[in-house]
């Protein structure tokens, strides 16, 4: 159990700089997510965090204590390596024993054998102790890092993109199923992902890391619904976000919205505060964005609808995403699986731009968005002044 | 013209190496019928080894047919070699010649047949835009990155213009969005050459995304040839209901009781009760045990006055654009999806409904559906 | 069709290919064999039936210095490899792990070693040697010898150190252990494999080493290659206790070779799977 806090750290390899000036607050007991893009520098926080690399500058400690230079063995860790990292020539009890047999955290055999099966069977793999790593597929392999990791009550967990090597179905079912058993953990875990669904089903809250650097910190809901800028909007959700590059104008009693593709121009609804924050950025070109299960299709023309052709229509799972098409701007919204539906047929397009949201076309920076007080609310619980 | 026909096929491997474990089943293929229709997408579905790739070998030449017959637009090629068989194929790794360019990779098997260069030149550059190939015409192939290779490999196999086009898990070493893309990619071009293709695949999505008609096949026997909405809203068995589609459907083990003149779904380990679908009640009886399959989006949180049974959220996660919740029956996590923006928190009570009309029964032994009567 | 399989008669014909050739190799190791169980008498007709003797094993086990020149060849090779172990398994770690400057041009020349013809440096080793007072001593066989074990075990070894992922070891750190622990309870048994045969293999090329004893040893220390020639005299050959030396010589390698055949050819074919 241990508040973990990263000050300012910076880390190079060679001339690549992994780290840039990270700096983060993790509170105890907190499920903490650092999500981002292959090559973000996840990982090279996380090897910082257990030691495995120490910080060129900057500070790491572990309730208010600097560990610096305090080596792995020494932190009071536990990692789940992406790769697993099991020991090939131990059985799988004795790959969950290993951390209990190291002098520093030595156990009597007694112990370590009711905590080997006791953390087996939360996770459904007693009967795979007798075996060796090689005989264990992907799935259980997994399990048995996870289970590794489990046994002792470190400081912290660190876990490694553990899911990353598993197909779509599994990964989703040991996410499901991590789930189900994170409220056993009991201290911090730090869990690194490129997986945005890991990272919204999971986390407490989410750092999201791009080019060594903190873009966001926030809930699952706020880096969703309030991403700072483009670049998280387009990272969290799947299929993405849509962008609609346009013109803002003021009419009457309020705003319209003219899409640099496609020709449509829309009537804003109504609504004081966004138009509050647009008056007072004062621009005139934005992204409008909008999430692919606010727009709604149809197959005859309707009044207000956007003319658009079908680019692709493809199943995600339990249902389907239609790409349309308008000049040369794309659409993506949700439909449910088994449509007839024939490339480059016409469809109509409806925004419901009550959930529509505005980036600035220049700093791809976030500016405004509807119902933000509500979305506010339910997105920053207590303290409300994260990011 | 029909495009492919395959007809009571068999392979059987000879057990080499005697030290190898006498196999369960010895076909690696056994007694498939396939009939595409011209300019037909079809995929061939199913797990590792399930004999989805023996199959298109065969249909290739590059492997002997045990027993039975191929035919590619009505003539036999069970003897026929491979190259005299009219197809285009484009396998998993993308193996091109590496002292060639692009566009000489592409042409290569032009110049093989002795097509004229000029006609070769126009075909070469007919074919690259179609595949976003026509910038990468001049370079070698170990400067392209693994979706330009894809790329190449397939614009390769449809610039013969084959009759068939044999496609193996073409994108199987992509990645994440480049493979959402060349997805995309893959269809949009097939819509636009309407040439026959045989797709083998072990991703169901792929599957769904691009086929007219998958062909799901296990232990080398087809177990359900349909439409992507046939196989993944009337299953024939617990094996294709289960594989097709994610999270895949929920099926549990259940026990039927019959209280006031209804049936009810019972589950070990859990007070769950369903109410079973009036149309079953002419097939299950008290006490009849079946497992009972209904997918994620088909379970339903009631409302205040639902009569559905009680139930502790065991895992609530919010996706973004669905929530997904878990209740534990027995030993088994029972998902269902919702677009409702309520939030769960582990422990929460909530009332189960499920979609009478997407409720299936299987057979607890062979896992045959069973249909109502 | 048909295209992989094998007909009967190709059968037929790789099997008898394949006996020619295992006579051809074989026979002279047979012939030996033969030679030792010969009388002088017998020694020059090339018939396969004679009435064999012990009298050559009897003259040379017991009659020569012979089992002390086993013995020499014993401990100069064994100790040479023992060095080459010490000293080249961590030597194989840092080249498999660190990253420092002209790594590769460094593992190279451990390699190159193997390179030089020993004709070229034995020469200069002898003056050396000399100078050094390390002619004719256990020690200056023992540092030659190490030359040839050493670079071969150290690239067999590296290549098992980069296949293990070195994940492994940071796991281990974050159990709790030291280094040291690490590398006997993780890394040890992971490339004891690689370490067996390439040690084995070592010993093999040490113990059948020639050049080096011929000119760097003397009287007080005498390999067993080296004193084979003693049997050659100047007036007479014994051929059949040249024979019997040969044999038993030749034993430790041969049953060495049968028994790590299996892991050999494991052991050493690292560069295969790493690709």
């Amino acid at each position: 159990m241990a508040r973990i806090t990263l000050e300012n750290i910076k880390k190079t390899f060679g001339k690549v700089t992994a780290l840039d000036g990270v700096s983060l607050d993790i509170k105890d007991k907190e499920f903490f997510v650092l999500f981002g893009p292959a090559g973000a520098g996840k990982t090279t926080i996380l090897n910082n965090i257990a030691g495995i690399q120490v910080p060129d500058e900057g500070f790491v400690k572990f309730d208010g204590e600097i560990v610096n230079l305090v080596d792995a063995a020494h932190r009071d860790t536990a990692m789940v390596f992406e790769n697993y990292a099991l020991y090939p020539q131990m059985t799988v009890y004795d790959n969950m024993a290993s951390p209990m047999r190291s002098k520093l955290y030595h156990k009597d055999e007694d112990y370590i054998k009711t905590r080997v099966h006791e953390i087996a069977a939360m996770m459904g793999m007693e009967h795979l102790l007798e075996r060796l790593p090689s005989q264990l597929s992907n799935g259980q392999k997994q399990r048995v890092a996870m289970g590794r990791a489990l046994v002792r009550m470190p400081k912290v967990y660190l876990m490694d993109e553990p899911l990353a090597h598993l197909d779509a179905k599994l990964r989703n079912a040991m996410r499901t199923e991590l789930k189900s058993i994170q409220a056993n953990f009991g201290t911090t875990s730090i869990y690194v992902t490129h997986d945005f669904m890991e990272a919204m089903s999971l986390a407490d809250r989410i750092a999201v890391i791009n080019e060594g650097k903190v873009v966001q910190i926030g809930t699952g809901d706020a880096i969703y619904d309030l991403p700072c800028n483009e670049f998280v909007a387009t990272l969290m959700g799947d299929p993405e976000i849509n962008l609609i590059p346009g013109k803002l104008a003021k009419s009457a009693d309020g705003y319209t919205f003219t899409m640099q593709e496609g020709g449509m121009t829309y009537t804003l609804p109504a609504d004081k505060a966004p138009f509050a924050k647009l008056d007072e950025h004062g621009k005139s070109e934005y992204d409008l964005a909008l999430r692919p299960q606010h727009l709604s299709y149809s197959f005859e023309p309707k009044e207000g609808y956007l003319k658009c052709t079908v680019y692709s229509y493809e199943s995600i799972g339990n249902k389907s995403v239609i790409i349309a098409e308008a000049g040369g701007q794309q659409l993506r919204m949700l439909a449910p699986n088994g449509l007839r539906v024939q490339i480059d047929q016409d469809v109509y397009v409806d925004l419901d731009l009550t959930h529509a949201l505005f980036f600035d076309a220049e700093t791809k920076d976030f500016v405004a968005r509807y119902n933000e007080e509500a979305i506010r609310a339910i997105a920053e619980p207590e303290e409300g002044s994260d990011a | 013209m029909s495009g492919l026909k395959i007809e009571h096929v068999y392979k059987r491997y000879d057990n080499e190496g005697k030290g190898k474990k006498k196999k369960v089943n010895d076909y690696a293929v056994k007694d498939l019928n396939l009939e595409t229709n011209e300019g037909e997408f079809v995929a061939l579905l199913g797990p590792s080894g399930c004999g989805k790739t023996t199959t298109l070998r065969m249909t290739a030449g590059l492997e002997d047919i045990t027993e039975g017959n191929i035919y590619i637009n009505d003539v036999r090629v069970n003897d026929l070699h491979p190259k005299d068989r009219h197809i285009g194929l484009a396998f998993e790794d993308y193996a091109m010649y590496p002292p060639l360019t692009v566009y000489e990779n592409i042409a290569f098997n032009l110049r093989a047949k002795g097509v004229p260069n000029d006609e070769i030149d126009r075909r070469v550059r007919e074919i690259a835009p179609l595949m976003q190939c026509d910038d990468l015409l001049d370079m070698m192939p170990v400067k392209l990155s693994g979706g330009q290779k894809q790329r190449v490999n397939i614009a390769r196999a449809i610039v013969r213009r084959p009759e068939l086009l044999l496609m193996d898990e073409p994108l199987s070493h992509l990645d994440g969005k480049a493979r959402q893309a060349m997805r995309t990619e893959i269809k949009r071009l097939i819509n636009e050459i309407k040439c026959t293709t045989v797709y083998v695949t072990h991703d169901q999505l792929e599957a769904m995304s691009l086929a007219d008609r998958i062909a799901i096949i296990n232990f080398g026997v087809l177990q359900q040839y349909g439409t992507p909405a046939e196989v993944y809203d009337d299953p024939v068995n617990e094996f294709v209901a289960s594989f097709i589609g994610e999270p895949p459907m929920n099926i549990l083990v259940t026990t039927i009781i019959k209280d006031a003149g209804h049936f009810f779904f019972t589950f070990e380990g859990s007070d769950l009760r369903i109410q079973v679908p009036e149309r079953y009640y002419g097939v299950v009886s008290d006490g009849f045990r079946c497992k009972v399959g209904v997918r994620p989006m088909d379970v339903l949180i009631g409302g205040p006055d639902s009569k559905g049974t009680p139930e502790k959220v065991a895992t609530f996660e919010n996706l973004g654009d669905e929530r997904r919740i878990g209740i534990r029956v027995g030993e088994i996590l029972l998902m269902l999806i919702t677009e409702d923006d309520t939030r769960y928190k582990a422990g929460d009570i909530i009332r189960l409904e499920v979609r009478a009309e997407k409720t299936h029964l299987f057979d607890i032994e062979t896992g045959d559906r069973i249909r109502e009567a | 069709m048909k295209k992989t399989e094998t007909s009967t008669g190709m059968k037929v014909l790789l099997n008898v290919l394949l006996i020619i050739y295992a006579v051809f190799a074989l026979f002279p190791l047979v012939w030996m064999v033969l030679l030792s169980f010969k009388s002088d008498a017998q020694m020059y007709n090339t018939m396969f039936v004679f009435s064999p003797t012990l009298d050559n094993y009897r003259q040379v086990l017991f009659k020569t210095d012979y089992p002390r020149y086993m013995r020499d060849s014993l401990i100069v090779s064994g100790l040479a490899v023992v060095v080459s172990v010490v000293v080249g398994v961590p030597a194989a770690y840092a080249l498999a792990r660190y990253n420092f400057k002209k790594k590769e041009d460094i593992a190279f020349q451990i390699l190159s070693f193997k390179f030089a013809p020993e004709i070229l440096v034995v020469l200069p080793l002898f003056i050396i040697f000399q100078k050094l007072h390390l002619y004719d001593t256990y020690l200056g066989l023992i540092w030659v010898y190490q030359l040839i074990s050493m670079p071969l075990l150290i690239w067999v070894v590296r290549g098992y150190f980069e296949d293990i992922s070195v994940e492994i070891e940071h796991a281990a750190q974050v159990d709790g252990y030291s280094w040291w622990q690490i590398f006997f309870k993780n890394l040890v048994p992971l490339i004891r494999p690689g370490l067996v045969s390439a040690a084995l293999l070592a010993f093999i090329f040490a113990w059948n080493e020639f050049t080096f004893p011929l000119l760097l040893a003397g009287s007080k220390v005498q390999p067993i290659t080296v004193a084979i020639t003693k049997f050659l005299g100047t007036d007479t050959a014994h051929y059949g206790q040249l024979a019997v030396a040969a044999v038993i010589s030749a034993l430790p390698a041969i049953i060495f070779a049968l028994v790590i055949q299996k892991h050999l050819v494991r052991g050493l074919s690292f560069g295969a799977v790493k690709g």
